[in-house]
């Protein structure tokens, strides 16, 4: 049998070293081998997903030795929660570098830092190791950090640098909390399945873990009040940068609250439950008000993502504190869909963003108007993403926010306030397709030209995947429901 | 004596190696002395090898121990030389006594591996005036007014210390009237001589291992050396004093209350290190306070010894992961000039010296899969262990300050610029493809130290 997750894993590393040791490479050649090994990686994920998930604990465990004196191993393997992440992961990433394809500015490094970023990624999503998971939880930092600074706009330096600083501080207390379950264990491994299975800690021991984790994941996903570097990275970021973070790594943050707070602290998970949904509740809110408020059409999409990572906190809140495990597993079938679809979306959007500010270099709402008529394609392919990111029956998020409003309003129906979001950001993308499509076309932007066959090529697939999970949401569901249905706690 | 001279042979090759490289000086052979030094040090560190994996003992009556530490500190600290007298070599090539250069630092080296094995306080003062003496000259060596202004102070600050060292360790020996560590326990009815000794102790390692408030020669002293002798003062000594006080700390009854003495300089070094190195423009410097944080780190292992099985291989694993990462700093250094200036534009003149760099700053901020980040954790988990949760959380909070530091120095590399090259010629390229490849190996494979029996 082949290590299917291992491969899929290292394949885009091995496309940024093989484009990192090849003599002068040409941008072409460069960028082909960038899509060629995301396209790779993207089999192997649906060969992953073809193989499916069995119902208990995960599935396709590959491990190896690597510091048995303390522990430690190369594990990996997926369940239904991470692999669906792993799945939109390679569709991503795969659609970024058909987009990116057009870029000239030291094209090998660019590609380079991406694919390892691709890989960072994936390992996230399949660690089955404390360390491992650790490791490339920072990594991903490292390479985020590098493109920003690289190949931002403006202000790169210090947005690039606020972003490294702030989530660096923020993943260094989820160190503590790996080690504290480390040294709870009676027999000291970092194995995550045995922490998932037997939780370590206890007490105020699992109290301060909890609390630890809660502070790395709330700065990732981020949550009300640890949001304030999103904007700023956003803004610098390049396209693919933007597409990546609130794709995948925002994901990094919800999928931790699962799969580490949630799993290996459930105890005090249920203590503070309320807490989270308060923080999950103010997020939501928060974000979409912001996003009311924004006329740079990036910062109102980076705006909208806090508000559905809000939704995901308040779905795992509602998972902690139900006593009812077919309600819990209705909120995570929600969560995860949630990321599922916010990935797909939301990379639709910042891409289409990115492609008005090729042609106009603003992002300012007021400088457009009647677009619609002026790009046709771009225009529908934006006004389809924005409805399915407000959450209208039939697109990506509808499934998975009626999901999560559902198990919320069967544990504690005085949260299903956070419904106001979806009024509101129903408005503000109103408000923007109004500004930016509709009207009268002015007369400067009379020369744009529409999508290019490349641009296309990027946003169509994810604009068909968001389609096809709103009309069938099942063909991912089943993959999810069959982990969370069977999830102890 | 048959059989401790046999478990000294690393050491004796060390000192012949030294002696070799003197004779080939007198001689007039500069580079006889260079191949002299640089073979016996890793003939000796092949020497070692045999040892690895024994059990742990002691020689000469106790007063030198033959343990994971004094085994491991070879092992690092013989190959740490060997690439500072390489990148000595671009920095007294053609001088007129450059031979002496590559023969004090393997006396130096003696001086460091005696105290990382100390276990007689004789041996402590004698490590330490040891490799007192021999780096008084090598800072002093250019003969230039800085050199001599820094070699000054350097001499004056370690002349003071080590006489507090020696005074006070006095009341160790007048109260458990024995000179060995070992013996230690043994004076629990006499609290106050053990706080004096413990006191002076912590005044002269510290001075060496450039803890915080003993840390005032450091930056000037690395800033006015030739930049290699920099880069050794850093790893070498440093190492040698740390494992010193680990070798002290076994020995010490719990009840003296000692693990709050070491806690509180480590936050202290940490924290005043990396605040410090925010202000530096010079990169030496900056360098120097981030190794005086990073002593800061090692204490983190040091509280748990004795108490925690992780402490030692923790300080191992680190001393060897911030042996290699420093000197790569500073090879880099060598190859690019004394400024945060000098750095603008490096990663996009020179890529793979670039990379190296951030390889080597992003390490010793501690980020994964680097060395530094096996050797933090493992340390944190030490401390952790034995209740100083506090104490990891200021290192943690610190480490994030060292990021902003270590930025400092990222973040012009990739601004468009010239970048200065130096003509150093090939050596700190070498020095820093070696350092690059450990730094990357101890990260990603450290079981191969932390599985042999003796760590």
């Amino acid at each position: 049998m082949l290590p299917l997750v291992s491969l899929t894993l290292f394949l885009p590393l091995a496309g940024g070293l093989l484009i990192l040791c090849l003599p002068k490479p040409a941008a072409r050649t460069v960028h082909g081998i960038a899509i060629a090994s995301a396209a790779l990686t993207l089999v192997g994920a649906l060969a992953m997903w073809l193989q499916g998930v069995s119902g208990g604990g995960f599935s396709l465990v590959e491990e190896l030795e690597w510091m048995p004196t303390i522990g430690a191993a190369y594990r990996v393997g997926i369940d239904g929660i991470s692999l669906p992440l792993v799945l939109l992961s390679a569709v991503l990433f795969l659609v970024s570098f058909i987009y990116a394809s057009s870029l000239r500015d030291r094209p090998r490094a660019y590609v380079a830092l991406a694919l390892l970023l691709e890989t960072t990624a994936i390992g996230t999503f399949t660690a089955l190791d404390g360390i491992l998971f650790y490791v490339f939880f920072e990594v991903s930092l490292v390479s985020m950090y590098f493109m920003i600074a690289g190949w931002g706009h403006e202000d790169r330096q210090r947005a690039a640098l606020m972003f490294f600083i702030y989530t660096f501080l923020g993943s260094l207390p989820l160190l503590l909390a790996i080690l504290g379950l480390y040294l709870g264990s009676p027999e000291p491994s970092f194995d995550m399945r045995v922490w998932i299975a037997n939780p370590p800690l206890e007490g105020t021991a699992a109290m301060w873990a909890l609390i630890a984790m809660l502070v790395t994941f709330a700065v990732k996903i981020p949550a009300v009040p640890l949001h304030t570097w999103l904007p700023a990275a956003h803004v610098q970021a390049p396209t693919v940068g933007s597409v990546i973070l609130a794709g995948i790594m925002l994901k990094f943050g919800t999928y931790g609250l699962v799969r580490f707070a949630l799993q290996m602290t459930p105890e005090a998970f249920r203590d503070a439950g309320i807490v989270v949904l308060v923080f999950g509740v103010v997020s939501a809110l928060y974000g979409a008000f912001a996003a009311l408020a924004q006329t740079d059409l990036k910062r109102l999409v980076a705006y909208t993502s806090v508000n559905h990572m809000g939704y995901v906190i308040v779905a795992v809140a509602a998972a902690a504190l139900t006593i009812d495990p077919s309600v819990r597993a209705i909120a995570l079938d929600g969560a995860v869909l949630q990321m599922f679809s916010h990935g797909l979306v939301t990379g639709a959007l910042f891409l289409l963003v990115g492609m008005i500010q090729d042609r106009a270099h603003t992002r300012e709402m007021g400088e457009f108007g009647g677009l619609l008529k002026t790009v046709p394609l771009l225009g529908w392919s934006f006004v389809l993403s924005a409805f399915a990111s407000l959450g209208l029956p039939g697109l990506a998020h509808f499934p998975a926010e009626f999901q999560i409003f559902l198990a919320t309003l069967g544990t504690v129906p005085a949260a299903v306030v956070v419904i106001l979001g979806i009024a509101i950001i129903a408005g503000t993308f109103l408000k923007a397709l109004r500004e930016t499509f509709l009207g009268e076309p002015r007369e400067r932007w009379h020369a744009m030209p529409d999508l290019s066959v490349r641009e296309l090529l990027a946003v169509a697939p994810l604009l068909v995947l968001a389609v096809a999970t709103g009309v069938v949401p099942s063909w991912v569901l089943a993959i999810i429901h069959r982990t969370t249905s069977a999830l102890v706690l | 004596m048959g059989r401790d001279l046999a478990l000294l042979i690393p050491e004796i090759a060390v000192l012949l190696t030294a002696v070799g490289a003197l004779i080939a000086e007198m001689l007039r052979r500069p580079r006889a002395a260079l191949a002299v030094a640089v073979i016996g040090l890793l003939v000796a560190t092949g020497l070692t090898l045999r040892l690895v994996g024994g059990t742990e003992t002691t020689v000469f009556g106790g007063s030198f121990r033959i343990d994971g530490l004094s085994v491991w500190a070879k092992l690092v600290l013989l190959p740490a030389t060997a690439l500072s007298i390489l990148l000595a070599r671009v920095d007294v090539a053609g001088t007129a006594r450059e031979g002496t250069v590559y023969s004090l630092l393997c006396f130096a080296t003696l001086g460091a591996l005696a105290l990382a094995g100390a276990g007689d306080i004789m041996f402590l003062v004698l490590g330490t005036l040891l490799t007192g003496l021999a780096t008084f000259a090598l800072v002093a060596y250019p003969d230039t007014d800085p050199a001599t202004e820094a070699a000054m102070k350097f001499f004056v600050f370690a002349s003071v210390t080590t006489a507090i060292m020696i005074f006070g360790l006095t009341y160790w020996f007048g109260a458990a009237g024995s000179t060995l560590l070992a013996d230690l326990p043994g004076m629990d009815t006499m609290p106050m001589a053990i706080i004096l000794g413990f006191a002076a102790v912590i005044v002269g390692l510290g001075y060496k291992a450039s803890l915080v408030p003993f840390h005032f020669w450091a930056p000037d002293a690395y800033e006015g050396a030739p930049l290699s002798i920099a880069a050794y003062l850093s790893v070498v000594p440093k190492v040698g004093a740390l494992f010193a006080l680990a070798q002290v700390v076994r020995d010490m009854p719990p009840e003296s209350g000692w693990t709050a003495v070491i806690a509180g300089l480590a936050v202290l070094s940490m924290t005043y290190g990396y605040l410090a190195a925010l202000v530096q423009e010079n990169v030496i410097r900056l360098l120097a306070y981030s190794s005086i944080a990073q002593s800061g780190y090692f204490l983190l292992g040091i509280v748990a010894v004795g108490s925690s099985e992780l402490a030692l291989p923790s300080i191992i694993l680190f001393a060897a992961a911030y042996a290699a990462m420093n000197l790569g700093a500073f090879a880099v250094a060598a190859a690019t000039g004394r400024t945060l200036n000098d750095f603008g534009g490096l990663g996009r003149a020179r890529p793979l010296m670039g990379i190296a760099m951030v390889v080597f700053l992003l390490s010793l901020v501690g980020i994964p899969p680097l060395a530094g980040f096996v050797g933090k954790f493992l340390l944190f988990a030490a401390a952790i262990d034995v209740q100083f949760t506090w104490l990891a959380v200021v290192a943690i909070v610190n480490s994030v300050l060292s990021l902003a530091v270590y930025l400092r120095i990222i973040v012009p590399m990739y601004r468009r610029g010239e970048a200065a090259t130096s003509a150093a010629g090939a050596w700190p390229g070498i020095v820093v493809v070696i350092t690059l490849s450990a730094t990357l190996i101890i990260g990603l494979f450290a079981e191969f130290l932390l599985g042999q029996p003796m760590v």
